[in-house]
């Protein structure tokens, strides 16, 4: 009984390990304690743009490419082309630019930071920040939670720009059926500045998440470079769950109920 | 000092004295028996505040079963180069990591400069750490910054410094471990040898009261561990401070220390001045300092 019972308490267990790391972060940072170090926020900022921003809005890119080609098509199907600009705007907008933000925040940013932070425990780079009376927790985390509270809102607003031109360039410039005016016309229609703000929401819980769960799998890895291996599997695992979780979860929140969509009159 | 550190203490002779030779003996050392209780506790150096860095008062601590230390009584004084001498495995190490309160013991009380390290809030903890320089193993410099500003590192994070002054201060302490010409260099294009310097100058930069060695010599070649142990004693003689070495290496031992403690089981078994120790009649002592393989300490 105790075997079957064990996986889930020991699920129990790193959950509530997590939550508390997570306050812990987010307390440094909201409390102010990280401005300390503002320096190396900014630093960490500079990475996380150089590093991350070109290869999230390339997939960006890709995928609103495939989404104007594949709404083009279909519309031309149901012999409606001229409302190719509807899945633009709702399969970039609301799911595709949000999942590949994740996607790849998952796999860049959130397995970097336990590369990174995880390499730094187990050569004791840790232990040498906190024996110089620097706190590790808010030097290491709590500046890369602030980076990331101040870069991805901004690369993310980049993506759904990317995301759109892609769409534009597929269904007007590449297929062709519907003019720019025409396609800007439904494009518009189908979205506002509230669905806007829905995907800004959807997509910076999955970034918080994302790096919340790097930090605390690096920061807490042990046992070599063999465990910080399993770490960054485990993290990478965890994210692509959290990130569908709250996908769907915002999914349903904002538009599950009301399509927010001007069709029916 | 709380009260229960006073009265750890008051105990600390005694404790200091648990019988380590019990442990140690087995059975095998029928001297050890004969040795008085005067003797032995003549041969412990026990905590004092008016002369130790850091104390440990029955410090114990225990990971899952495996006892670490197991009621460590030792004072370690100011102003001296001291080394903790043990086999692999005794928790030498584990010492450091209570020094600096990167551990917490079970049990017991850790002092630096009379002041209890376990029950330090955060801010303390912080602060008092301040006063450490520490020498990892490896050199455990950030993998991410070139030698020149993983020296000034603490400098930049600690003081209001001009990025002038800071070059200098800079600049002196790499030139004190020979190692001017890399300043440029990233950690993982040096040498061990030289990692381990650069550790020793970045512990340096903040002019710490106390310095802390993890077995500085492993790794290294004789000839490069003897430069290193120069090197110690040079700097300990211009700056002065506690300067605390744990190490396995006895001829390192020799070169330096002016104080030795020697710890196996988790406890001391003799502390006191390096010529004294040296000439121990204790058997673990005798066998542990000669490197004999005739002894009280075997592969167990």
């Amino acid at each position: 009984m105790s075997s079957i019972l064990d996986p889930i308490k020991n699920a129990i267990s790193v959950t509530g390990d997590i939550v508390k790391f997570c306050g812990t972060v987010l307390g440094q940072v909201f409390g102010g304690r990280v401005f300390q170090f503002f320096g190396e926020a900014l630093r960490q900022s500079g990475v996380l743009i150089l590093g991350s921003a070109l290869v999230i809005w390339s997939l960006a890119f890709i995928l609103g490419l495939t989404c104007g080609i594949e709404g083009a098509y279909f519309n031309r199907s149901t012999g409606a082309p001229a409302f190719s600009g509807v899945f633009a705007a709702w399969c970039d907008l609301r799911e595709i630019i949000p999942y590949s933000f994740g996607y790849m925040l998952s796999a860049k940013v959130g397995t970097g930071l336990v590369a990174e932070i995880g390499a730094m425990r187990i050569t004791d780079e840790v232990d040498a920040l906190e024996v110089m009376g620097i706190s590790s927790m808010t030097f290491l985390c709590g500046t890369r939670m602030l980076a990331a509270l101040l870069v991805f809102p901004f690369v993310y607003l980049g993506s759904i720009g990317a995301g759109y031109y892609a769409s534009y360039l597929a269904v007007v410039q590449q297929i062709g059926e519907v003019s720019s005016g025409g396609y800007f016309l439904i494009f518009w229609m189908f979205q506002n500045p509230t669905d806007l703000l829905f995907s800004v929401i959807k997509a910076l819980s999955m970034a918080f998440v994302i790096v919340l769960v790097g930090l605390y799998y690096g920061y807490t890895a042990g046992g070599g470079p063999v465990g910080v291996g399993t770490a960054t599997a485990k993290s990478m695992v965890l994210n692509l769950v959290l990130v569908h979780v709250i996908g769907m979860l915002g999914t349903q929140l904002f538009w599950g109920a009301n399509p927010r969509a001007p069709i029916g009159g | 000092m709380s009260e229960s550190a006073e009265q750890n203490r008051d105990n600390t002779e005694e404790l200091e004295t648990t019988r380590e030779h019990d442990s140690q003996d087995g059975g095998q050392g029928a001297d050890a028996g004969a040795q008085s209780e005067a003797d032995r506790k003549s041969k412990v150096r026990g905590p004092d505040a008016d002369q130790d860095a850091v104390e440990f008062i029955d410090v114990k601590k225990t990971f899952g079963s495996n006892a670490v230390l197991n009621g460590l009584n030792l004072g370690l004084p100011d102003g001296q180069i001291s080394m903790i001498l043990g086999p692999s495995g005794t928790g030498k190490s584990v010492c450091i990591n209570h020094m600096v309160g990167l551990l917490y013991p079970d049990e017991g009380d850790v002092l630096v400069h009379g002041e209890s390290v376990p029950n330090m809030p955060d801010d303390d903890l912080f602060e008092m750490r301040k006063k450490f320089g520490v020498l990892f193993q490896d050199g455990a410099l950030f993998g991410s910054m070139n030698l020149f500003d993983n020296v000034a590192f603490p400098l930049r994070q600690h003081t209001d410094k001009s990025e002038e002054e800071i070059g200098e201060i800079t600049h002196d302490k790499l030139k004190d471990v020979g190692l001017t010409a890399f300043g440029s260099s990233m950690p993982n294009e040096l040498s061990g040898g030289m990692r381990k310097r650069a550790g020793f100058a970045r512990a340096l930069c903040l002019d710490p009261q106390i310095v802390l060695f993890d077995e500085p010599d492993s790794g290294l070649d004789p000839v490069r561990t003897a430069l290193l142990c120069e090197l110690i004693q040079e700097l300990h003689e211009e700056m002065g401070g506690a300067y605390i070495v744990i190490t396995h290496d006895i001829l390192s031992a020799r070169r330096v220390a002016e104080h030795i403690a020697i710890l196996w089981k988790g406890k001391i078994v003799e502390s006191g001045p390096a010529k004294e120790l040296f000439d121990s009649d204790n058997q673990f002592v005798r066998q542990f300092l000669a490197g004999e393989a005739q002894g009280p300490l075997g592969m167990e």
